[in-house]
């Protein structure tokens, strides 16, 4: 039987977001924008829906004056993400045979 | 990056490796923690040796720099702090292993410097002391306070700890061999004076902090150049 893959994580954008948080304990919005090469409008809507389904966590708070964005992956999103991998090798194995 | 684009599984998983791969070329640590620690601890440890061999005092406890050095130390690790964009889940364990070291190196230095007196205090409640006996008998008996046998290979032995662990989670030879050598160098003071085991500790010092930091200076400058012309 297949697993589903999550729709949340199942876009690039937010794949590449989750999987950027996955490798780090917490990283700055500029950070993230600058690695996945995304507009700051998109990122900000796709953090959103990542934030609503309990996947990340979006601190607000100011550094030096300005106001700064940390994101940082939850129990949740590691879980959801561990599956998500999982259903993909799953697909990736049936594939091959 | 599209904001939804149909995508199949290889595609998925090759996108999960780049990106993982994208956090980990981008640390760059600057050196100026291992310069500066590098530094303080090997020209101290030279200055000691030129002291004993020479027989000269230069006016003040030379190790105080060692001392001093934790302020500017304090305002680097600040500043670097505030300027990183991601904290990965290495640096909250290098963190922690690299106070730990701190706490103990101040322990030991603690250690050496009350052990011997709290020692003699000891002794005397129970009323005998230590004695320097001339085998030869060229000199009369004389009473000595106690001290702590060769403790500069101890701190030499404890140089080497987190640079081990620092050079194996982050994959980092220059400190893997500076720790080796600094173990091997550990080995060599048991069996030397104190004299020696100050050249000793200024080699371990170079080798673990000095020389590694020259070499993560020089990448971080070229990194910061390349970023710089790619703007």
């Amino acid at each position: 039987m297949f697993k589903e893959l999550d729709p949340i994580l199942h876009s690039q954008l937010r794949l590449a977001v989750m999987s950027l948080l996955i490798s780090v304990k917490e990283a700055e919005f500029t950070f993230i924008k600058e690695k996945t090469n995304a507009t700051a409008g998109n990122l900000s809507v796709q953090i959103q829906k990542l934030k609503e389904a309990g996947y990340i966590e979006v601190i607000k708070e100011f550094k030096d004056n300005y106001p700064n964005t940390t994101c940082k992956i939850t129990t949740q999103g590691v879980s959801a993400f561990e599956e998500y991998v999982k259903a993909l090798q799953q697909y990736l194995n049936i594939g091959q045979q | 990056m599209p904001e939804e684009k149909e995508f199949n599984s290889e595609e998925s998983l090759q996108l999960i490796t780049s990106m993982i791969n994208k956090v980990k070329s981008s640390y760059h640590d600057s050196g100026t923690g291992a310069l500066l620690w590098g530094s303080a601890v090997s020209i101290s440890a030279f200055i000691t040796y030129l002291e004993v061999e020479y027989d000269f005092y230069i006016g003040f406890d030379i190790w105080l720099i060692v001392l001093a050095a934790i302020i500017p130390q304090i305002v680097i690790s600040v500043r670097e702090n505030k300027r990183k964009q991601f904290k990965s889940h290495d640096d909250l364990a290098l963190d922690a292993i690299w106070i730990t070291y701190a706490i103990t190196i101040f322990g030991l230095i603690a250690y050496q410097n009350i052990v011997p007196g709290a020692t003699q205090d000891l002794n005397k409640q129970e009323g005998w002391s230590l004695i320097k006996h001339y085998l030869d008998k060229s000199h009369p008996d004389e009473a000595i306070a106690p001290f702590p046998l060769s403790i500069t290979s101890i701190f030499i032995l404890i140089y080497a700890f987190p640079t081990l662990i620092t050079g194996i989670i982050k994959k980092f030879r220059p400190m893997i061999v500076g720790a080796i050598i600094t173990y091997a160098l550990f080995v060599a003071s048991c069996f030397t004076s104190f004299k020696y085991d100050m050249i000793f500790s200024g080699i371990a010092a170079l080798v673990c902090w000095f020389i590694p930091g020259l070499i993560l200076r020089k990448r971080y400058l070229q990194l910061a150049k390349q970023k710089e012309q790619n703007v």
